[in-house]
């Protein structure tokens, strides 16, 4: 290993942490302090922006809406995108290949564009404002990207495999559910960390499905104006709190990640 | 080229309780062709890459010609290794890939070109330079591995980490062969490190047996299988390994075991060992004559004699030992003929 | 390539998928498309336009404006974003005690929602109480993003690769990881330095993820919407506008529906192209290259 690219490594972490610093910063801040004088470090610290989250039921609801659809929606990506990238990695059929990319240009469709029919669809199939409606939605990039990192994965995997669960007399249903996915279990840790990723992460899409019943806690969020103006303090203290279910998943899953991303379709 | 030596070498990893190498001497003289015969876990990776300056000693030291690189990085060492498995650069030609080494060292176009001609003659492959190293196949690749390795006319020695794991069964005999052969033109020093003692022996011209108490036997070929230093190393090599008994059967035998090889032993009724032969192997004839292994129980354990057939399994037969290597807690302390 | 027998059967494993993309893909994009061939007064009084909004759409100096902006950030981000995370994921230790924090760290930036992005550098940038701000500032550098366009606009793409480049090292990491130690040990006997490593070694053997990289990162910046809208909003002027941002105005803020559904349709078809291109580009490179 260079020693330049440690130089570089190390830099490029300072630079990442430091916005991720002043978030926490102001997170224990109040508000007249973050407003008021510039300081490098929190003036007089305080929990109050915490307290102030906990105590208020519109925004624990929102933490529990947001994952809420977040794990449907990992839940649906990942129940429907492992038997088709079985069936993309092991088979040719009747249009496969067109079926592939344009599964893919789903996850090329921008969201923007989708606002409007969505809004249209899920409230006339009475979905507006629950959970699932933006479960379903996220689905248009989840399902797409699950399929296409799944496929690598499996396609990795030799064939040689499933015809020796054969030869053991095994049915298909044994073989693909206690021998094929526990040996890919990187690549299933891999893609519930990116679909994870994007649902938790999106904005647009939950805000346009959501009103006041199943608001995410991005929507809740982007509302914390008073009457005093925003309140960067509980809104910093909210951004610190949406970080750490990632956390939370990147770690559970990060033996599995390194391992899933170092069998990954590299080479 | 160069002759090689190692002197008390010792190491240890980094948090490790107990050395992985510890005390290890051995000499290796110019244009030799030594093989590295060890089980795994006998610390053949360990060596290799002490010689090859990934690892730097914990103690003692590694001379090229009499100097001293133990703490050298491997660019500056002239070392050329090749792998278990053909390790190119696959987005170069095969001349390119060639070409490779000797350009980072500075050489001009036209002394790179002659030599490239030189080596890739020399292994056959003039009509694969323009080819990408990707289109090639297994085998072919390997032997530009192994061409890469030759390129430096400078290079002090030549590293083969098991090199022949990778090619097909029927195809390994002849890339052991083009080794042998570019190994004795060239007249590199070459250390080629294997588990299988068919390699080591045939390829060789000394063999060190290493294990995890060190090196417990350099030798030719010949000396190694004749008059194994230790019962480990005649019970290693050699297909199948040497037999073992008490030594007293054999009566005028000293030390506690008697070693032989299956070829040093014949079936006879008036022999000093008796049992019922077990399974039979045919390997061959001779003179019309079925030859092969004959595997006989005895009280002493399983027998292994080679030489004419002429039994079937279960029948009670003797065996004469003619050759013996005496062994006390292990180790030869004579060896000898038997009337 | 393995062989794939042919089995038309393989359609029930796709089946789930398809349905479930169909529904919420293929309806509402048929939406779009009809709405795109309309003039839409209200929801019960429509007239068929045929493509007179594609034409307006095409003509509209705002659209080519954003259109063009958008190409120069896309083409920006993927500049800093490809390199800077390779040569952050050679940085990475490949078997420390560290290495699962450095990635954990890395991949901080990935997980937090995109409007808190965009408000962490809102403040974070902000020359009177932010923290980079304030810095730039002191080193005498006059710098306040909310009132200069080209601030604006470095601090979107500071953001950008902020919030992106550990994608890039990430993938280029485990496409590292990959590599076999022997490839490194040869080049280092063959006297091969870091950047002969990197061109050969390395490289060729990331393909692959950094194809994917490249293609998540050109869709995703060409789709960027939140960030932008909550730090500069769209600001100052017009000048980080982008096509989301443009094509939310259209169809939330104005209710113009038959002029938004065309761009749209517009819109994912350049995304296309350009996603289509650039696979073209890389699986025809793969051809001549036996």
């Amino acid at each position: 290993m260079s020693r330049s690219g440690r130089w570089i490594l190390c830099a490029y972490l300072v630079y990442l942490v430091l916005p991720l610093y002043w978030l926490f910063s102001m997170a224990i801040s109040s508000n007249a302090d973050i407003v008021g004088e510039f300081n490098a470090f929190p003036a007089a610290p305080t929990l109050a922006n915490f307290a102030e989250i906990f105590s208020n039921p519109v925004w624990y609801q929102a933490f529990g809406n947001s994952l809420t659809y977040v794990f449907i929606n990992t839940l649906i990506s990942l129940a429907v995108a492992i038997p088709a990238a079985y069936a993309f990695s092991r088979y040719r059929f009747l249009g496969d290949k067109q079926l592939f990319f344009w599964l893919l240009t789903n996850r090329m469709a921008p969201p923007a564009v989708f606002l409007l029919p969505f809004f249209q669809l899920y409230s006339a199939i009475g979905l507006f404002d629950t959970p699932l409606a933006v479960a379903l939605a996220h689905c248009l990039f989840t399902v797409p990207l699950s399929v296409w990192i799944l496929e690598g994965f499996f396609s990795g995997v030799p064939t040689e495999l499933d015809e020796m669960a054969q030869l053991d007399g095994h049915s298909f249903g044994y073989f693909f559910l206690r021998v094929f996915l526990p040996i890919n279990r990187g690549a299933i840790g891999v893609t519930l960390f990116f679909c994870f990723m994007f649902s938790w992460v999106e904005l647009l899409l939950a805000r346009t499905l959501s009103g006041a019943e199943a608001k995410p806690i991005v929507v809740v969020m982007t509302r914390t104006v008073s009457a005093s103006g925003l309140d960067w303090g509980v809104l910093a203290a909210a951004g610190v709190l949406t970080v750490l279910p990632g956390v939370l998943v990147v770690w559970f899953v990060r033996k599995d990640l390194v391992k899933g991303f170092a069998l990954g379709r590299v080479s | 080229m160069s002759s090689i030596e190692l002197k008390n070498l010792r190491f240890c990893y980094p948090g490790a309780d107990e050395d992985t190498l510890s005390d290890l001497n051995l000499q290796i003289a110019n244009g030799e062709a030594h093989a590295l015969l060890g089980a795994s876990g006998a610390g053949k990776t360990t060596l290799l890459n002490l010689l090859s300056g990934l690892l730097v000693p914990t103690a003692g030291q590694v001379l090229f010609d009499g100097r001293d690189v133990s703490e050298l990085p491997g660019r500056e060492r002239a070392v050329a290794q090749v792998f278990q498995f053909p390790v190119l650069y696959e987005a170069m030609s095969v001349a390119e890939n060639l070409a490779f080494p000797l350009r980072n060292r500075g050489l001009d176009a036209e002394a790179i070109s002659a030599r490239v001609a030189y080596v890739s003659d020399e292994l056959e492959l003039g009509d694969r330079l323009a080819r990408k190293a990707t289109s090639l196949s297994l085998f072919e690749k390997q032997l530009v591995a192994v061409g890469k390795a030759l390129m430096r006319p400078d290079v002090s020695l030549v590293l083969l980490d098991e090199p022949l794991t990778a090619v097909e069964p029927r195809i390994k005999w002849r890339l052991r062969q083009t080794l042998r052969k570019v190994q004795a033109d060239l007249g590199v020093t070459m250390i080629y490190v294997t588990h299988d003692q068919t390699e080591a022996l045939t390829f060789a011209d000394r063999v060190s047996v290493l294990t995890a108490d060190g090196i417990v036997q350099t030798g030719s070929p010949r000396e190694v299988y004749q008059s194994p230093a230790q019962e480990f190393v005649g019970h290693f090599v050699g297909s199948p390994g040497m037999n073992f008994i008490p030594a007293n059967v054999l009566q005028t035998v000293p030390g506690d075991r008697a070693g032989f090889r299956p070829e040093w032993a014949s079936i006879d009724p008036g022999g000093q060992l008796a049992g019922s032969v077990g399974r039979v192997s045919l390997l061959g004839t001779r003179g019309g004559v079925a030859e092969g292994l004959v595997t006989v129980f005895t009280e002493h354990g399983e027998v292994n004699v080679r030489g004419p057939v002429e039994v079937q399994e279960g029948d009670a037969v003797g065996i004469r030992v003619d050759r013996y290597v005496a062994f006390a807690n292990e180790l030869r302390i004579a060896e000898g003929e038997l009337a | 390539m393995s062989y794939k027998p042919q089995n038309n059967r393989a359609w029930l494993g796709v089946l789930p998928v398809l349905l479930i993309v169909a529904f919420s893909a293929v309806v509402p994009l048929m939406t779009v498309i009809n709405y795109s061939v309309q003039d839409i007064l209200d929801f019960n009084t429509r007239f068929f336009v045929g493509f007179e909004w594609y034409v307006q759409t095409l003509n509209d100096e705002r659209f080519i404006e954003a259109f063009g902006r958008q190409l120069a950030f896309s083409f920006t981000v993927l500049a800093l974003e490809i390199p800077l995370g390779i040569a952050v994921a050679r940085g990475i230790p490949k078997n420390s005690r560290l290495t699962p924090l450095i990635l954990i760290v890395l991949a901080l930036p990935l997980l937090i929602p995109w409007n808190v992005v965009g408000t962490i550098w809102q403040i974070f940038a902000r020359s009177d109480i932010g923290l980079l701000g304030v810095a730039i500032n002191a080193m005498g550098i006059s710098y306040n993003y909310t009132s200069e366009p080209l601030h604006a606009w470095l601090t979107l793409v500071a953001m950008d690769v902020w919030h992106w480049t550990s994608l890039v090292a990430l993938l280029a990491f485990a496409g590292l990881t990959a590599i076999p130690q022997p490839y490194y040990q040869a080049a280092e006997l063959d006297g091969a330095s870091s950047w002969q490593v990197l061109r050969y070694v390395e490289l060729p053997r990331l393909r692959g993820v950094l194809i994917i990289a490249v293609l998540l990162r050109l869709m995703d910046s060409f789709m960027i919407y939140t960030e932008p809208f909550v730090l500069t909003g769209g600001g100052p002027g017009n000048t980080t506008t982008f096509l989301s941002q443009y094509l939310a105005t259209m169809a939330v803020g104005q209710f113009d529906l038959g002029p938004a559904a065309a761009f749209s349709v517009i819109y994912f078809l350049f995304i296309l192209l350009f996603c289509w291109l650039f696979y073209q580009s890389v699986v025809k490179r793969d051809e001549e290259t036996p």
